[in-house]
């Protein structure tokens, strides 16, 4: 056993590195953003406005309307994901787990993480060449109406995406040991039972835990859109959300002249979002889920 | 070309000084030069964004004022004019400016035994005889991206009603709305071209217009002349002709719009050989060997240059007996919330796909542009 302050100046020699860079790359940005959004800055000079920037932008018919479009956009996206990629993915690791595929989950484990690691933009390029109505398989429009545009845009990077979670629950439900299985078989469980009375109840605070990156994720989204439908996301702004608004805002688009301190306070907007639901999920809900000693 | 050409030749010209060159992607151009001038690493010379963009540039301070070089005196005001401070200081050497056009397959053409339409009527005509005939797609057109229904549909059959500059200007000064009846004419001629559009032209993008095209299955491509080179490169015959005008022999606008220019960096650190630079760009010997490497982009100085490429040359002559006219929104009409340019984008889009008429676009984006935009007094 080492002594105490010795024990601290091992520990802060171990995390004060990481802390350095951390703080100066990821707390400073995020710290003088917020404080950006708090001045406004014509040329060359800058006066502190107070909430000024934020009573614009929820104010200001223009502004204010493109941010609930696309504040509710991202809920349409980040729902999309809840209700497909999580439950596929989870079915997906039901499935490695459940030893019907014998030999062949090595090769389907890593067919179904292979997009993951695709780059966003060939993921929008493949899917945008099939289903083209010209040259593609469908001939509909999927991403040129209003209403199919988002739908589409979300499930190309559920698809994407969909090795995530199915890897997270895969290594989850591999942990359980098969005694306690065995045990609920010699009870008389199925597989269905076994699966949602033990399995399940065993990997909730993973689960849990999935749910709140996809939202963080989600509600941090831009790539997928940026790379399909630029930063002025049509049609008729059916395609944006928060990440692409943020982009405009910040650095202007074609015909946009950027306006930092807006996009500054947008960026804030989307922290506190991000901040708070995620604080009140944590409070609320995975404090209650239980974790078990195996 | 800039590496292996352009550059080598100032060089040769001016020994002692050497120039790097360090490309951008153009989506990410003002971004990444607004966070490089900003946090001080940026170049001696950068490239200028016509209108509005660099106008915000020139406000914050990023360009040294270019009077008295003797490259400025060597272009027209006209040319000018997209890279001019508020109080009309030059702060770009221009250097080339791009056109838009209709490009046409002559063998689809001559198949059908068509003329390049001289009304608009014709133009109307033509396209009814190819969609007639079914083989092709009288339009490589698609609304996926609303830029492309912007700059090479609306802002270049629109002109023909507005009266271009007339127009263009009027709505600056406050003197015309985009509501007057040569606006919303405007506005309906672009949205007469919807009927000849290929199937699911609502997902159809840019690149698969072009493919569609060059791949000979469409027989006309409303696009930049920036495309010159890709539009040949399967080595189709291909004419280009202009927006015609409403009546026979009726004035002709022609889209020009200011592409490129340079700028010197007022914190730059090379300032004398970067002004050396910017100096030899205002030359005819610059202008005439930029135009030829890069086929589809025109010279914008007072004197005249050559065209190695027999469509570019086809492009300039467009130029002639026409009034050239800029893109309607650039310049002040998007500096603002909502940027008019970005609007009218979006009803473009909407008036192919969701069936908007021209009244109420132009109702639309009147009532945006009156939301934040006064004309100077």
């Amino acid at each position: 056993m080492i002594r105490t302050p010795a024990r601290y100046r091992l520990l802060a020699m171990f995390v004060l590195p990481a802390l350095v860079v951390y703080v100066a790359f990821a707390v400073y940005p995020l710290l003088s953003s917020v404080f950006l959004s708090f001045f406004e800055s014509s040329g060359q000079t800058s006066a502190f406005v107070g909430v000024a920037n934020y009573v614009d932008l929820f104010t200001n018919p223009t502004t204010s309307a493109r941010f609930w479009n696309a504040l509710g956009n991202n809920v349409e996206f980040f729902l999309i994901h809840l209700l497909v990629e999580l439950p596929v993915g989870l079915l997906m690791a039901a499935l490695l787990t459940s030893g019907r595929l014998r030999r062949s989950v090595g090769l389907y484990r890593t067919l179904l993480f292979v997009p993951a690691t695709l780059s966003v933009v060939i993921v929008g390029f493949i899917w945008r060449l099939i289903i083209n109505p010209l040259w593609g398989v469908v001939d509909f429009p999927l991403l040129g109406l209003e209403s199919t545009a988002l739908p589409t845009i979300s499930l190309m990077s559920v698809w994407q995406y969909i090795g995530i979670p199915m890897i997270f629950l895969y290594t989850a439900l591999l942990a359980i040991p098969d005694d306690v299985i065995e045990a609920s078989r010699i009870d008389g469980a199925g597989a269905w039972t076994a699966f949602w009375r033990i399995k399940f109840p065993l990997i909730a605070p993973q689960f849990g835990l999935i749910v709140i990156l996809t939202y963080i994720w989600t509600f941090n989204g831009f790539d997928i859109v940026y790379a399909l439908n630029g930063s002025a996301p049509g049609p008729n702004y059916s395609t944006d959300i928060l990440g692409t608004f943020f982009y405009r805002s910040f650095f202007g688009s074609s015909g946009q002249v950027a306006d930092l301190d807006l996009g500054a306070t947008v960026a804030s907007v989307i922290f506190l979002l991000i901040l708070v639901t995620t604080a009140a999920y944590f409070w609320v809900v995975q404090r209650r889920l239980k974790s078990y000693e195996l | 070309m800039w590496e292996s050409d352009i550059i080598p030749a100032f060089e040769k010209s001016h020994p002692g000084i050497k120039v790097e060159y360090a490309p951008i992607d153009t989506n990410d151009y003002n971004a990444a030069i607004q966070s490089q001038i900003d946090g001080g690493t940026g170049p001696d010379v950068i490239m200028c964004r016509p209108f509005d963009v660099n106008r915000s540039w020139i406000d914050k301070g990023y360009f040294e004022p270019l009077d008295g070089l003797d490259a400025i005196g060597s272009f027209p005001e006209s040319a000018l004019a997209a890279w001019e401070g508020d109080d009309g200081t030059p702060y770009c050497v221009p250097v080339a400016s791009v056109l838009a056009g209709f490009y046409y397959n002559t063998a689809i053409f001559d198949e059908l035994g068509l003329d390049i339409p001289q009304t608009q009527d014709e133009f109307v005509e033509v396209l009814d005889a190819i969609k007639e005939d079914g083989t092709y797609a009288p339009l490589a057109l698609g609304s996926a991206d609303g830029w492309q229904l912007a700059y090479n549909m609306l802002y270049q059959v629109g002109p023909n009603a507005w009266k271009g500059e007339e127009g263009r200007l009027g709505l600056i000064d406050g003197s015309k709305k985009l509501t007057d009846p040569e606006f919303v004419e405007g506005f309906e001629v672009f949205d007469s071209f919807k009927d000849y559009l290929p199937n699911g032209y609502e997902s159809i993008s840019y690149e698969d217009m072009t493919q569609l095209f060059t791949l000979g299955q469409a027989a006309i491509l409303p696009d930049g002349s920036w495309q010159i080179t890709q539009v040949t490169s399967t080595g189709l015959d291909v004419g280009v002709f202009g927006a015609p005008p409403a009546e026979e022999g009726g004035q002709r606008y022609q889209q020009e719009m200011a592409d490129m220019a340079f700028g010197l960096n007022a914190a730059g650190k090379n300032k004398e050989a970067a002004t050396e630079f910017v100096e030899w760009l205002g030359t005819s010997e610059f202008q005439q060997l930029y135009v030829n490497k890069l086929p589809g982009f025109f010279s914008m100085g007072s004197e005249p240059v050559k065209y190695d490429n027999a469509l570019a040359q086809d492009f300039a002559d467009l130029k002639e007996g026409a009034e050239l006219t800029s893109r309607l929104a650039l310049d002040r009409l998007s500096a603002g919330q909502p940027p008019l340019d970005d609007e009218i984008w979006r009803v473009a889009q909407l008036m192919f796909n969701s069936g908007l008429s021209a009244e109420e676009a132009t109702a639309e984006l009147q009532k945006g542009l009156d939301s934040w935009y006064t004309p100077a007094p």
